[in-house]
């Protein structure tokens, strides 16, 4: 398995393949349905900063964050999946989720040299790569706030890349 | 019949099981998965998912971060009582369990519009998510037992109720069937999925049968519409999280229940996704044999 650390350069996002199998450390942004079209608007609106957030070679996580753990939601889920091109041109280069995803989002991560990935929920196991948690954004969304990880290790498959995807 | 204390620690051992245990039919069928599957990173994603298991049960921990809706079904004997004081026993069972587990915390706050939103957020305490309303079936065994399922969010988005008219041939609500389950397969991310079916006179009891095929169904025992409908879904060559393979669909937990005398039967269909259907199960009172407590 190829080891990614964040922030993640362009040469990355450009030279994996689809299907290839990566492990993926440093710190990573999490986010789902309630929080992710709030960091779109900041982003437009270029107020990122001032929340302390950088999303150049940026990994954001489809996940919400409670004493239950992490796992991958259905990043196919409306405000996840339209999430993906706004962020993308913003600099994010690894979104990590599960489900199948439209031609267009395929087509707008290869635009913007981005990449998306799939793993299995196995929460159990993520519990020991997972080695911190940061509340970053909009606490009043509990579980569903904008997380910091730090993780070690998190073993992923890369399901649509350069235009490409796996299904 | 036990005290009040006992049967809220029973319920709330019982609840983290089903958070935390596969049973030996499901073991056994991801065995058989990863020993047929030809796609390398299916494979490794279905050893992966097997490593999963073994790490929540042996922690006690659970399976998925979605931890899940509780719904109940409570099986009760000819000399049973299910009284207002042991279903609120149940329910406090059940709180502990989620507290115990841990749950995630997922009660919306408010009511109306405001629950309808989410727009106040979200209560901080796992214990707090209420169960969906009890099932109470009618057993012959002179016991009360007592079954706890957890259902997450992704198969609830891509499950489906509706009628099918069946033109008086079963292969039309089998071909009904598989079409959804080819839509939603695909989509689900969460495979190998179990694809659970209830089929009968309305909307209601469709679902209620859905959740009883969740319940009673065992992966190694298959009907013939069972298995016409998994093999078929396996044709799809979704595989395991979408990345190909031989193993879509690991088995059809069907229940078919009284049917109208008309033209239509009313589906239900919930694309169960890899952990699906968690469950666990526990004697709350034997009336004849005195034995209970064993969580299965």
């Amino acid at each position: 398995m190829r080891e990614i650390r964040t922030p993640i350069g362009e040469d990355v996002a450009k030279t994996v393949c689809v299907g290839e199998k990566l492990l993926i450390s440093g710190k990573i942004y999490c986010g789902r349905d309630a929080v992710l079209p709030k960091i779109c608007a900041l982003a437009e609106q270029e107020e990122l900063r001032e929340k302390g957030i950088s999303l150049v070679g940026s990994v954001i996580f489809h996940t919400a964050v409670s004493v239950a753990g992490v796992g991958p939601t259905s990043s196919n889920k409306l405000e996840i999946e339209t999430s993906i091109p706004i962020l993308s041109k913003r600099g994010v280069k690894l979104h990590l989720g599960k489900g199948a995803l439209s031609k267009e989002t395929v087509r707008a991560l290869g635009e913007y040299h981005s990449i998306y990935a799939v793993m299995p929920p196995v929460t159990a196991l993520l519990k020991n790569n997972t080695i911190s948690t940061r509340l970053i954004a909009y606490p009043e969304l509990g579980m569903e706030a904008f997380y910091e990880l730090e993780v070690c290790g998190y073993p992923v498959i890369v399901a649509a890349a350069k235009g490409e995807c796996i299904w | 019949m036990k005290e009040h204390d006992e049967i809220v620690e029973l319920v709330c051992q019982t609840l983290v099981s089903a958070g935390s245990v596969f049973r030996s039919d499901k073991q056994e069928a991801y065995q058989r998965a990863v020993l047929k599957e030809k796609n390398e990173s299916a494979k490794w994603v279905l050893e992966t998912i097997c490593e999963n298991a073994a790490t929540a049960e042996k922690n006690g921990s659970p399976l998925c971060d979605d931890t899940g809706i509780p719904h109940l079904i409570l099986d009760v004997g000819s000399e049973c009582a299910v009284t207002g004081g042991l279903l609120d026993a149940i329910y406090e069972g059940v709180s502990k369990g989620l507290r115990t587990l841990p749950g995630r915390p997922m009660a919306v706050k408010g009511e109306e519009r405001v629950c309808l939103e989410q727009s106040e957020g979200i209560e901080e305490d796992s214990g707090l998510l209420e169960a969906a309303p009890v099932m109470i079936r009618r057993i012959d065994q002179n016991l009360l037992r007592l079954h706890i399922l957890l259902l997450g969010g992704g198969p609830a988005i891509r499950g489906k109720t509706y009628r099918v008219f069946h033109k008086h041939d079963a292969q039309n609500i089998v071909d009904e069937i598989v079409e959804w389950g080819r839509e939603s397969v695909r989509l689900l991310g969460c495979t190998p999925c179990t694809i659970a079916v209830g089929i009968g006179r309305s909307q209601y009891e469709a679902s209620a049968l859905m959740l009883q095929a969740m319940a009673e169904g065992n992966y190694s025992v298959q009907s013939e519409l069972e298995q016409e409908i998994t093999d078929r879904l396996n044709e799809t060559n979704v595989g395991a999280i979408g990345l190909g393979g031989n193993t879509t669909v690991l088995a059809t937990f069907m229940k078919i229940g009284q049917q109208r005398a008309s033209g239509v039967r009313i589906v239900s269909m919930r694309p169960c996704c890899c952990f699906e259907p968690r469950i666990a199960s526990v004697v709350l009172e034997d009336r004849e044999n005195k034995k209970y407590g064993e969580i299965v």
